[in-house]
């Protein structure tokens, strides 16, 4: 791939490329997970953050590590305990003794990095998973009376494990809905598998290559969001997004204003990086799962059925084709 | 120039849209119209509906302006067009590029460039299709044939609808002619005319109006021709009764011209009219009355007569109203047969009983062969029409009750069986010579009475 050339910064074309291209770069680094890997994407094009749920070992890290080498992003994982303290994720201040005398200096932590791996988010306790969410939402980190703003990217890919639910706090749903995406990792299939044993347990390793960087994907992010919206398209979004207010013996509770606007910049995300400039229906069919999922809140008769936050966001998009045909 | 190109691809598929979906409303539309066709043309088979093939035209054509009407109100906007054309794979780019029109910028050119670049490319995958589907033209073609096949489908309901649809537009034209008339006599000068001539007026109207009635309500042929009759009769008398108002007048000089001119206008008129009917039934033949022996019947006697149509005259023994002739009478106070001679309602006749002889009075009325009119207007029998007798109908109270409920201290009397039976004869008989009744009615009463005699 040619060198990144800057002065095309504000092409769309170029840049579609560029970043369809980081998508490529790192499918060589996972194997399979092409969906999961399309909706990371999508989310680092818009500034949005991620909830991955999945068992361990399905390549969380591994990804992360990827896409920092791919965007040449500094990359931290911090890995989430019950005694794990705010001051750990954020950083504190500490008292230094030289020449002059003693004085507090401030010691970053390892949320001032592009890239977050806050693994297992929900084993720590609620007080230091809101430090991590101050600066998921704001992009700086309060110590003191001191606000430190973090470097633009910033990008969270936090997880959590879907069965060990034991000592656990899990995050509440005004939380939640901070991150833009619940993706949902699913075990490999079998050539999957094949694939990813072949792919670590080789000699070699494959050549990661940077194909962009933070500067870059800035651009991007700007351009994404000057991609054109139909008004269908916008009354088709924001109709999914009222049909979850609507009485439904399945929904406890509808997706907030922030899934309309997570929905359109995931949806104007997709476009772009398809290399299209305008956003389709379908663009906006694809990305409901991971911006509703967490977002809505199932009743008792969905729990008591089975019935999970998927499948009431499929019966509201059946529900939507049913009745205009798209 | 990308834009004009653009919107003449649109344009021209809004045309084709339009088109499409008119057809396709249209014969949606008309197989509702053949629906309810259907269902008016099989009510037809059961019921008389007359109208049955000019409500199923109606339906027809009502479905095709609706749908006229929906295409103009509700015309497919260019939106709907750029929407539709992108439902073929377009993704929203000809719809975006469209509502992006006349604007600027690097995005913005660059979705309207690469929207002209797919339409041009594929362009030939946007089918729409002029036809509605064919399982549907089929439908419309099945309740097409249906319902024609019904229109043409003969019952006995239908002749029966012909048949009243007729009567109906007979006695239309007869109403109509009703209505000229009874305006004439309101616009006539009354001021003018005593209050004895304008009751004579009134009684006119309101008889004209009650034959108006009769012609609205007349649902048979034999209603209409009835009706008819007792109209020709009215025509006659009140041409005569307007004439003699008109002499009376005269005599008093008390009229202006122009309402004398008016009044003989109309009687006139009404004369004209009558003589036209009496001139179309003469051309028949017989008139309603028919022909035959009648028994005829005195006032304060009965007897048998040979009888003749009122105001006409035949080969019967009897009296017609207007006319004399002999009958065989019998005195109420007398016993015995006597040929009696009888004349008019209210005529006498002189009757000879075989054991005797005595007087009788009859007029007799029979059935005769007639072209002359009779008037069969039936009035109410004035029995237990007493203003000072109140009660409520659905109370089972005697009479005695109610008598102590009016304060009326008259305890009745008797009569006996033969007088009431002779009353109730009476007032028959009088009906029959004073034609109050229906025709045909007239034997049926006499018959009734007869037994009693026997």
């Amino acid at each position: 791939m040619a060198e990144l050339d800057r002065s095309r910064f504000g092409e769309p074309a170029y840049m579609a490329q560029r970043v369809a291209a980081c998508e490529r770069e790192i499918q060589k680094g996972i194997i399979g997970q092409r969906q999961i890997i399309r909706q990371v994407m999508l989310a680092m094009l818009t500034g949005g953050n991620v909830l991955l749920e999945g068992m361990p070992g399905l390549g969380k890290t591994r990804l992360v590590s990827t896409i920092g080498k791919v965007f040449d992003l500094s990359f931290k994982r911090i890995q989430f305990t019950p005694d794990l303290m705010p001051s750990d994720v954020t950083g504190t201040n500490i008292i230094i003794k030289n020449e002059q005398g003693s004085s507090f200096s401030f010691e970053r932590g390892p949320v001032f990095a592009n890239l977050i791996l806050a693994d297992e988010i929900n084993r720590a306790t609620p007080k230091t998973q809101s430090a991590l969410l101050e600066a998921m939402q704001e992009h700086t980190v309060t110590v003191g009376n001191v606000s430190h703003v973090l470097a633009e990217p910033f990008f969270v890919l936090a997880t959590q494990n879907p069965i060990e639910n034991e000592g656990t706090y899990p995050l509440p749903e005004a939380q939640l809905d901070r991150f833009m995406f619940k993706l949902l990792v699913r075990f490999p299939g079998r050539e999957e598998l094949k694939g990813i044993v072949a792919l670590t347990e080789g000699n070699r390793e494959p050549v990661i290559e940077k194909m962009m960087d933070g500067e870059g994907l800035l651009a991007a992010r700007a351009l994404v969001s000057q991609v054109p919206i139909a008004d269908a398209v916008m009354d088709y979004l924001l109709e999914i997004v009222m049909e979850t207010h609507v009485p439904n013996p399945h929904i406890r509770e509808g997706a907030s204003p922030r899934a309309a606007q997570a929905l359109i910049r995931a949806a104007r995300a997709k476009a772009f990086l398809e290399g299209r400039f305008n956003v389709s229906f379908q663009d906006v069919r694809e990305v409901a799962y991971p911006v509703l999922r967490h977002r809505i809140i199932p009743g008792f008769d969905a729990i008591s059925a089975g019935i999970t936050e998927d499948d009431i966001i499929t019966r509201i998009l059946e529900a939507k084709t049913a009745m205009t045909g798209r | 120039m990308e834009q004009r190109e653009f919107l003449k691809i649109i344009h021209a598929f809004r045309r084709r849209m339009n088109l499409a979906d008119f057809f396709k409303k249209s014969v949606f539309a008309l197989s509702v119209g053949a629906g309810v066709g259907i269902l008016f043309q099989a009510t037809a088979l059961f019921v008389p509906f007359y109208d049955a093939n000019f409500y199923m035209i109606l339906a027809f054509l009502f479905a095709e302006a609706s749908v006229i009407v929906a295409m103009l109100v509700k015309r497919t906007t260019m939106e709907q067009v750029a929407l539709r054309m992108d439902g073929f794979g377009f993704e929203e780019r000809i719809v975006t590029a469209y509502e992006h029109l006349g604007k600027e910028g690097t995005f913005v050119g660059l979705q309207r460039a690469d929207a002209l670049r797919q339409l041009r490319e594929h362009k030939d995958r946007i089918r729409i299709p002029l036809m509605p589907p064919i399982p549907k033209m089929g439908l419309l073609l099945l309740l097409l044939v249906a319902s024609v096949g019904l229109a043409l489908l003969p019952s006995g309901a239908k002749d029966r609808a012909a048949q009243l649809q007729s009567i109906r537009e007979e006695a239309h034209e007869k109403e109509d002619e009703i209505e000229e008339i009874m305006e004439a006599l309101e616009q006539l000068a009354q001021e003018e005319l005593t209050e004895e001539q304008q009751d004579a007026l009134r009684e006119m109207t309101e008889s004209l109006a009650s034959s108006l009635s009769e012609y609205q309500q007349a649902d048979s042929k034999q209603a209409l021709t009835a009706a008819s009759q007792k109209l020709n009769y009215k025509y006659e008398d009140m041409s005569s009764r307007l004439s003699d108002i008109i002499q009376d007048l005269q005599a008093g000089a008390g009229v202006s011209v122009v309402s004398a001119d008016a009044m003989q206008e109309m009687a006139d008129k009404l004369k004209n009219l009558s003589d036209m009917r009496q001139a179309r039934n003469d051309g028949s033949g017989t008139g309603q009355s028919g022909s035959g022996d009648g028994n005829g019947q005195g006032q304060s006697g009965n007897g048998n007569g040979n009888g003749q149509g009122q105001g006409g005259s035949g080969d019967g023994n009897g009296q017609g109203q207007d006319g004399s002739g002999d009958g065989n009478g019998q005195g109420q106070g007398g016993s015995g047969d006597g040929n009696g001679q009888g004349q008019g309602q209210d005529g006498k006749g002189n009757g000879q009983g075989q054991n005797g002889q005595g007087d009788g009075s009859g007029g007799g009325r029979g059935d005769g062969s007639s072209s002359a009119p009779h008037d069969y207007v039936s009035i109410p029998n004035a029995i237990a029409d007493s203003g000072n007798l109140t009660g409520n109908v659905d109370s089972h109270d005697n009479s005695e009750y109610f008598r102590a409920q009016n304060g009326l201290n008259w305890e009745g009397e008797h009569t006996s069986y033969e007088a009431a039976i002779g009353s109730y004869e009476q007032n028959a008989y009088e009906g029959i010579a004073a034609g109050r009744y229906p025709s045909g009615m007239e034997d049926i009463i006499k018959e009734y009475f007869s037994s009693f005699n026997q």
